[in-house]
């Protein structure tokens, strides 16, 4: 057994919503290993974003507690996890979420900039690179398809060495090849620097190249 | 915080030019230009006027008193700097070639006058060099003497004791006196000469004057020194002789800020719009950097060094493109004011920074706080949109921090107050009357065209939103209507100041039997009827109050007054407390009282007042009081007796009357006709007051078109940044198959009803508001002025329309792709 990186004890989430107080995800627990590759699967509205968020500490739960990395994030207050997020941990969205203003160069520095490290744009230029697209760093978002852009996303996301990365539905927006290379270079990511993945996915195929794979229905962890 | 701060750095610039702060610095390029503009054009004309109307006192500041004041206020004046005089004027004889005329002498000393211009000639004309008084033992004496007197070069003319030399024609000088009493025509001498005259004994009337002259401040820190100022000592200011000419200047001040506050507050609403678009489109940003693991602290501090980057940068383009409107205005207006401008100050750059600091902070703050508490969730949710319920602790800090700054700035707690007051008010109206209007658009969705039911349909459907731009339009709009108006109403007011049929002429001394005579010379010639009125030459002895009470005598009260008695309350009077005599009344032995006076002495009606005049003492009861128009230049008297106590006391008639500046026969004939008859020629002391107002028109009248050329840009801009939402959907419904001309349509619907609405609400509003402004801060008569208001709707809605339609025109004739790309 490898250490654990990521422990989630009995986690609840509630919602208050007009129909009363909603439970999205209920008892859930997980423990997930450094290095593992872990898929998360399950019908749309199953609350699998809802559980990225919170293994993630970017939401609290209602209950229970999240081990991330060593801290108990669900005591932490935000800015602390923050830090966590800043030093240690990656994201891939979906819709991708690259600044439209800023070119891919800029997009991926971001996080650097923000953890205050040096010498940001040659890190950044090479995370670009690794994920194919030395050529495509001065591009603005709008010039680049949907596989690259994701690309950008990853690169942006793996340039600050993180241990841990999430991803939610990483393949939700993109056509077929181009799924099959951002779950390739996300594989490829996995075994060049032991990090571990967390990939919310639609994907089957993506989700059976994963070494785990859990499955939620209706807030709860089937399997 | 620090790397918040490295980080908004370096992102400064990329940030700005993509276009989120851009928008924000826009709107405040524009606040700055158009408040240096006013301000810097402002103060320069208001100091000009101010230049100019000082030439009535000759002095900045000056002190009045019926006793010698001694040396002390000067030689405290000339320690702190201030220019000063000193001037003696008293009524005396004068003694030439065996014949006499009462004049008004004047001694001063060689620094007379402070302002103004003093213009002496020789018998030939010609201009002599001279320093504010005649050498000792020389006079300068007025055409009227030399006329009179049959005078020449250096002639002797004798007054009281001593014999002095006519050096030079006295052509122009300052402080005229502008009331109907300066009979006498002047004579100036040198301050020393007055003892050799002996003239002035105790008990003569004279009038002693200080002169001071300097910056606004060090004469206001000069009369704080000596305040308390005896009670004796009448204290006179330019912007406080509380006649026509201060009126006209405290007036045409008060216009300017008007239009100062006006475009404040327009500025301020579209600041809030900039902020509002600045704080959406940043918080895909921030909640981005919260994920990536940036703090709160990171964020605040990131996003205020941005401002304030862009604050320093938008004031100095906006400081700078103000200064060239204010250049181009003054080189338009140079010829036109005839006095030298002053130089502009540095205060408006400090008004300036001061008003982009609280836009900036007061519109941005509250969104500065949400995003900094921005959850990063959102980005997994997708979802970037503020929710509306913040929005009214938003609108409470930023209208809270506007009030702060308008007070700080103007210190005009009224006005301040007033247009707040009233803004927050038909805010209130708009947004239900604009609720209104669009609830009642969704009856009418379904009878029209594909493009116009789209359009309204987008109205309806963004219901709040709609509601606030209605408000904000109409807003923007009403004030400058508002501003409109009011500029109209004011140089109405004052072009009938000057007008062409005011009085330049004054009789009086005429005499009962000599009435009918002169009446019927001045209706034939003039060809018009002719009004005289009555002058009795009397003393208030004392005052009974009605309440018993102690009678109150001594300075204030016993004074040697002009009394006059009418039947009827004159035009240009109005009764403001009391009531008028009427005929039937079988014994009225009752006064009427100027308000102003009535209120200096503490009078109220009923109280006795104790008069002599013609040998006799009579007792009057106080009726009413009234008020004068004073623009109508009439003789103003402080009492007027009923006619049962005024018609059998000894009196002389005097009469105004309007005599063609081309026609001088009929004063010249006139003179020859009546000799015992005075008369005094206006035209000089009038053309001073006209030139006075004429610049104070002038400038209204520019820095309305400022705060105009500001107002329309600024409603433009707001329209282009509500146009944001719009440009998504249009780019949505292209996708969907609409054809362009479709979609165009339904924006042109769109925004032309949104015209429509805000434009039928602002004149609404502008009634109301302008209606308040005239009675309240300018004393004006309000009518509403059709022609400014349906002008203002036609200009308005066009604006709106037009712009509106530009601002999307772009997005609809570029690829829909293209801008669902960028989205
Ligand atoms: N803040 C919230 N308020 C109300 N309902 C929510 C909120 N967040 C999520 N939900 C609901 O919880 C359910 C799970 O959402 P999510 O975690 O996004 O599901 P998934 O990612 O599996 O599609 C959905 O039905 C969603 O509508
Ligand atoms: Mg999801």
């Amino acid at each position: 057994m490898k250490n654990s990186i990521l422990e989630v004890k009995n986690i609840t989430k509630e919602v208050n919503s007009p129909e009363g107080v909603l439970t999205i995800i209920k008892n859930i627990n997980l423990s997930i290993g450094s290095g593992d590759v872990v898929s998360i699967v399950g019908p749309s509205g199953s609350g699998k974003t809802t559980l990225l968020a919170i293994m993630a500490g970017l939401d609290l739960p209602t209950k229970g507690s999240i081990n991330l990395l060593g801290s108990k994030i669900t005591t932490l207050n935000e800015d602390k996890r923050s830090q966590i997020r800043g030093k240690d941990v990656g994201f891939v969205f979906q819709s991708f979420h690259l600044l439209p203003r800023l070119s891919a160069l800029d997009n991926v520095m971001l996080p650097l900039e923000i953890s205050g490290s040096e010498h940001a744009q040659e890190k950044a230029k090479d995370a670009l690179a690794r994920v194919g697209l030395e050529k495509r760093v001065q591009h603005f978002p709008n010039q680049l398809s949907g596989g690259e852009k994701q690309r950008v996303a990853i690169a942006r996301a793996m340039v600050n060495n993180p241990k841990i990365l999430f991803a939610d539905e990483p393949t939700g927006n993109l056509d077929k090849s181009s799924s099959k290379a951002v779950s390739e270079l996300l594989f490829s990511v996995n075994q060049s620097m032991d990090t571990t993945l967390i990939i919310v996915t639609h994907d089957l195929i993506l989700a059976d190249q994963c070494n785990t794979l859990h499955e939620l229905a209706e807030g709860e962890l089937i399997c | 915080m620090l790397k918040g701060f490295n980080h908004g750095l370096r992102k400064f610039w990329s940030d700005l030019t993509s276009g989120d702060l851009l928008i924000l610095a826009f709107s405040i390029v524009l606040a700055v230009t158009a408040i240096s503009g006013v301000s810097f054009l402002g103060d320069r004309l208001k100091s000009s006027i101010k230049q100019q109307a000082s030439v009535v006192l000759a002095a900045d500041l000056s002190f009045r008193s019926a006793s010698d004041l001694g040396a002390q206020y000067l030689e405290l004046a000339a320690t702190q700097s201030l220019g000063v005089a000193e001037t003696v004027s008293f009524l005396s004889m004068v003694i030439a070639n065996e014949d006499n005329l009462l004049s008004s002498i004047k001694a001063t000393t060689p620094s007379y006058p402070l302002r103004g211009k003093l213009v002496i000639t020789d018998f030939n004309g010609q201009v002599i060099e001279h320093a504010g008084s005649p050498k000792r033992g020389y006079l300068w004496v007025e055409p009227k003497l030399v006329e009179q007197l049959g005078l020449e070069q250096n002639n002797e003319m004798a007054i009281g004791k001593a014999t002095f030399i006519v050096e030079g024609i006295l052509q122009d000088f300052p402080d005229r006196n502008v009331g109907f009493l300066a009979f006498s025509p002047t004579v100036i001498a040198n301050i020393n000469d007055l003892d050799v005259m002996g003239v002035i004994q105790t008990g003569s009337r004279v009038v002693y004057r200080n002169l001071f002259s300097g910056s606004e401040n060090n004469i206001d820190e000069f009369l704080e020194n000596i305040e308390p100022v005896p009670a004796e000592i009448r204290v006179q200011k330019i912007d406080g002789i509380g006649d026509q000419l201060g009126r006209t200047l405290d007036r045409s001040t008060r216009f300017f800020n008007l239009a100062g506050l006006f475009t404040i507050i327009i500025a301020a609403i579209s600041s809030m719009i900039a902020a509002r678009r600045y704080a959406d489109r940043h918080l895909l940003n921030t909640s981005l950097m919260k994920v990536f693991g940036a703090s709160k602290n990171f964020i605040v501090a990131s996003q205020v060094t941005q401002l304030i980057l862009m604050i320093l940068i938008a004031t100095s383009v906006g400081l700078f493109f103000g200064y060239l409107l204010q250049s181009i205005l003054i080189g338009v207006l140079k010829d036109l004011l005839d006095a030298e401008l002053p130089s502009a100050s540095f205060k408006p750059i400090g008004i300036a920074f001061l008003t982009s600091f609280c836009l900036v902070f007061g519109a941005a703050s509250p969104y500065l706080k949400l995003l900094g508490e921005a959850e990063p969730i959102r980005i997994l949710r997708n979802d970037f949109q503020f929710k509306l319920k913040n929005n009214l602790a938003i609108y409470a800090v930023a209208l809270f921090t506007l009030v702060v700054f308008l007070l700080l700035l103007f210190e005009d707690i009224f006005l301040v107050s007033s247009i707040m007051g009233a803004m927050i008010i038909l805010a209130s109206v708009l947004y239900v009357i604009g609720s209104l209007m669009v609830y009642l658009l969704s009856f009418f969705q379904s009878s029209s065209g594909i493009g116009w039911k789209l359009g309204l349909k987008n109205i309806v459907h963004r219901r709040s939103e709609s509601v606030l731009q209605i408000v904000v339009f109409g807003l923007s709009l009403m004030f400058l209507m508002v501003l409109a108006e009011t500029r109209t109403g004011l140089i109405d007011s004052w072009k009938e100041t000057l007008s062409e049929d005011t009085p330049n002429y004054f009789f009086f001394n005429i005499q009962d039997y000599e009435l009918p005579e002169i009446k019927a010379y001045l209706d034939q010639e003039l060809d018009s009827a002719t009004v005289f009125t009555p002058l009795i030459r009397g003393r208030l002895l004392s005052v009974q109050p009605k309440e018993g009470g102690l009678m109150k005598s001594g300075e204030m009260i016993d004074r040697e007054s002009n009394l006059t008695w009418y039947d009827a309350i004159p035009d240009n009077n109005q009764v403001v407390e009391g009531s008028w005599w009427t005929d039937d009344a079988g014994s009225q032995m009752e006064v009427s009282i100027d308000s102003g006076i009535a209120a200096s002495m503490g009078l109220s009606i009923g109280d006795q007042l104790n008069f002599a005049a013609g040998g006799t003492n009579f007792t009057a009861i106080v009726s009413n009081f009234r008020e004068v128009t004073w623009e109508s230049f009439a003789p103003n008297f402080f009492f007027v007796l009923s006619p049962e106590l005024g018609r059998d006391l000894p009196q002389s008639f005097i009469t105004s009357v309007k005599i063609p500046t081309d026609n001088n026969q009929v004063s010249k004939g006139f003179v020859e006709r009546f000799p015992t008859v005075t008369s005094v020629d206006l035209n000089a002391a009038l053309q001073q007051v006209r030139s006075i107002i004429g610049s104070a028109s002038l400038a209204v009248q520019y820095i309305f078109i400022l705060a105009l050329i500001a107002g329309i840009l600024t409603l433009i801009a707001s329209v282009f940044s509500s146009a944001d939402q719009r440009k998504k959907e249009s780019a949505i419904l292209h996708t969907l198959g609409a054809k362009r001309s479709k979609i165009f349509q339904s924006a042109a619907a769109e925004f032309l009803v949104l015209g429509l609405l805000s434009g039928f609400t602002a004149v609404f509003a502008a009634t109301l508001f302008s209606g308040f402004l005239s009675t309240q801060v300018f004393d004006l008569n309000y009518k509403p002025n059709i022609f400014v208001l349906g002008l203002g709707f036609t200009v308005g809605v066009l604006s709106i329309s037009i712009a509106g339609t530009l601002a999307i025109r772009k997005t609809i004739y570029t690829s829909p792709v293209v801008t669902l790309r960028n989205s």
